[in-house]
């Protein structure tokens, strides 16, 4: 029974420490500077860091297949930008807030399109 | 009266035996029967008991089925690496899939702002989740319900859009992104 409790408590502790170092910034300077930060559920962002934050030009991948390009603003999806959905759509224009905000264009992954103003991600009519 | 009691007073012994336990079979025969209507739930409780079976059935079935897929990314529409799901299997997969992690709820989200509002305010919780299969459309759909209090307003938001992607982790499936627009 000891074995046992040891075992479970042995592979917990190398479970977590392989986890620990398979996440975090992988390369570059993510304090200031350009770097790769991977995140726990396999999220990844590339791109520019300003004090810690992602800050300028980058790109960050969801593991479900969300992938934004573009800017950063406080490490949030801020400026002009492009968002590719897992099925293929996308919308390309401007983002405030982690948001679909201002002028911008969907696409639909069958080629439909609609462009326009945006607004917290509404089409604004 | 008297004349069938006499009669019964010259059986053999081994024949009168007989004759009290066969009175004993239909005695507990009848017992049960009518505690039964009184008690029990006969029809409905076999029917039931049918219904949960089959339940059983279906699940292992399906348990056996998610087991042989590969693990990762599951779609049901071309244009990705990832696997394709063939139509039974799409239907299998939708059925038998419980979960909708954090990211899908997220990225449905992007296009329902009040639902992400009430999200972020309540640290993420979710009140429900669903997923169902369409038999009318031969679609899966999936989504989730969020409530709370949003500027002093109580409000419920519910999100729900096509499943058209999930992810096999070998011991379950997930859904992985909903289509909501």
């Amino acid at each position: 029974m000891k074995k046992l409790i040891f075992f479970i408590l042995f592979s917990s502790l190398i479970t977590s420490i392989a986890l620990a170092r398979s996440t975090g910034c992988k390369e570059g300077n993510c304090e200031n500077g350009y770097g790769k930060w991977i995140y726990t559920d396999k999220t990844t962002y590339e791109g520019e860091w300003v004090a810690t934050k992602k800050h300028g030009q980058g790109t960050e991948t969801w593991p479900n297949g969300y992938i934004y390009k573009g800017e950063f603003k406080e490490s949030q999806w801020n400026g002009i930008g492009i968002l590719f959905f897992p099925d293929g759509s996308t919308y390309e224009g401007e983002w405030a807030n982690g948001f679909m905000n201002g002028k911008g264009t969907f696409t639909w992954s069958d080629g439909k399109q609609k462009t326009g103003i945006w607004k917290n991600g509404s089409f604004q009519e | 009266m008297e004349v069938s009691k006499n009669s019964f007073k010259t059986l053999s012994e081994p024949v009168k035996q007989f004759g009290g336990l066969v009175g004993i079979i239909i005695l507990i025969f009848l017992t049960f029967f009518v505690l039964n209507n009184i008690f029990g739930e006969g029809d409905e409780l076999v029917a039931k008991m049918k219904i949960e079976e089959e339940r059983i059935a279906e699940e292992r079935k399906l348990n056996k089925l998610i087991s042989s897929l590969p693990s990762g990314v599951l779609v049901s529409f071309d244009g990705t690496d990832n696997f394709k799901l063939s139509d039974e299997l799409y239907e299998a997969v939708c059925k038998a899939t419980k979960l909708i992690p954090q990211r899908a709820i997220m990225g449905a989200n992007f296009l329902n702002f009040r639902a992400h509002e009430i999200y972020t305010i309540n640290g993420n919780k979710i009140d429900e989740t669903f997923v169902k299969w369409d038999d009318e459309k031969n679609k899966c759909f999936a989504g989730f319900v969020v409530s709370g209090n949003n500027v002093g307003v109580d409000e419920t938001v519910k999100v729900s859009g096509e499943a058209l992607s999930f992810l096999s982790t070998g011991i379950d499936t997930r859904v992985y992104f909903i289509k909501n627009f």
